[in-house]
């Protein structure tokens, strides 16, 4: 299991597979609340550290609160901690889910999908614009 | 789920929207697979060149992407009486999630009233949506990050 394999690495975190962004660490937050706002949410993640980023989309048909949120941190510690402590908890009065957005690519590289992948008609991903 | 099952996961997504014009092929395509969204955006006016971006997402990203689609109903709709493709362009959308496996193709839709003209209004309705908020939940995983902004069709 790659991620068993990974927990070794550096700094004994406990999400070996996250991947940092161009300027920070982003965490994903689902399950929320669709009358939640962008305050209470940096409410909520402002403890952990600066929120240099916070993204909450709105559904486009009902103009609610999507359900998810991406909030960026500049440390991986501040995000790690954020996730540690608000994941699986009630956030106005639904169970929100946290963990980091990003993964790194697996070990071995692009080749990795599946033979099942091969199920689009053989396509290939990389040429196909060009040909329609 | 853990990261090295997503690879195993058969949940596929793609969304293309594209024409050939005066500017040669100009498209926008994004395409989840085991783990990885993938972006590709074309557009040669004003001399603007191809982007393409990869980047793997964590399993709660991927559970919220199959949760749009799958709270949009989209895979009981059936693109036959949407309006065909034309010189302006098409769309198109691959999903295959719980057993299910769309491919629909359809024209560009301009806006909501291009959606209330056609005969299967409440389908269409669906599919816009679906994919104006698939488009808005890619691109917020773009732009916050590699800080760029793709850009809109």
């Amino acid at each position: 299991m790659a991620d068993v394999d990974m927990a070794a690495e550096v700094n004994g975190s406990g999400h070996p597979w996250a991947a940092k962004s161009v300027e920070g660490w982003i965490i994903v937050v689902t399950g929320l609340n669709e009358e939640a706002t962008e305050e209470d949410l940096q409410d909520l993640f402002g403890d952990y550290g600066e929120v240099k980023n916070l993204s909450m989309a709105l559904n486009r048909r009902t103009g609610y609160v999507m359900g998810y949120a991406l909030v960026e941190f500049a440390e991986k510690e501040q995000a790690e901690k954020a996730i540690k402590d608000t994941d699986g908890t009630t956030f106005l009065e639904k169970t929100i889910k946290t963990d980091f957005a990003f993964a790194k690519a697996p070990a071995g590289g692009r080749s990795r999908a599946p033979a099942d992948g091969a199920r689009r008609g053989g396509r290939d991903r990389e040429a196909s614009p060009s040909r329609r | 789920m853990a990261t090295s099952e997503l690879e195993k996961d058969p949940f596929y997504l793609r969304y293309y929207t594209g024409h050939q014009g005066m500017h040669g092929h100009e498209f926008l395509e994004f395409e989840y697979a085991h783990g990885r969204i993938r972006y590709a955006n074309n557009s040669n006016y004003r001399n603007d060149s191809l982007i393409r971006k990869e980047m793997f997402v964590g399993p709660v990203v991927v559970e919220e992407l199959k949760r749009i689609v799958r709270e949009s109903e989209i895979t009981k709709e059936d693109d036959v009486a949407w309006p065909k493709k034309n010189v302006v362009g098409k769309q198109e959308l691959e999903v295959r999630i719980d057993k299910e496996h769309i491919s629909f193709e359809t024209a560009k839709i301009g806006s909501l009233a291009d959606v209330n003209e056609s005969s299967d209004a409440e389908g269409l309705r669906v599919f816009y949506y679906l994919v104006q908020d698939l488009k808005c939940f890619i691109f917020s995983l773009i732009t916050l990050h590699f800080k760029i902004k793709p850009i809109q069709q």
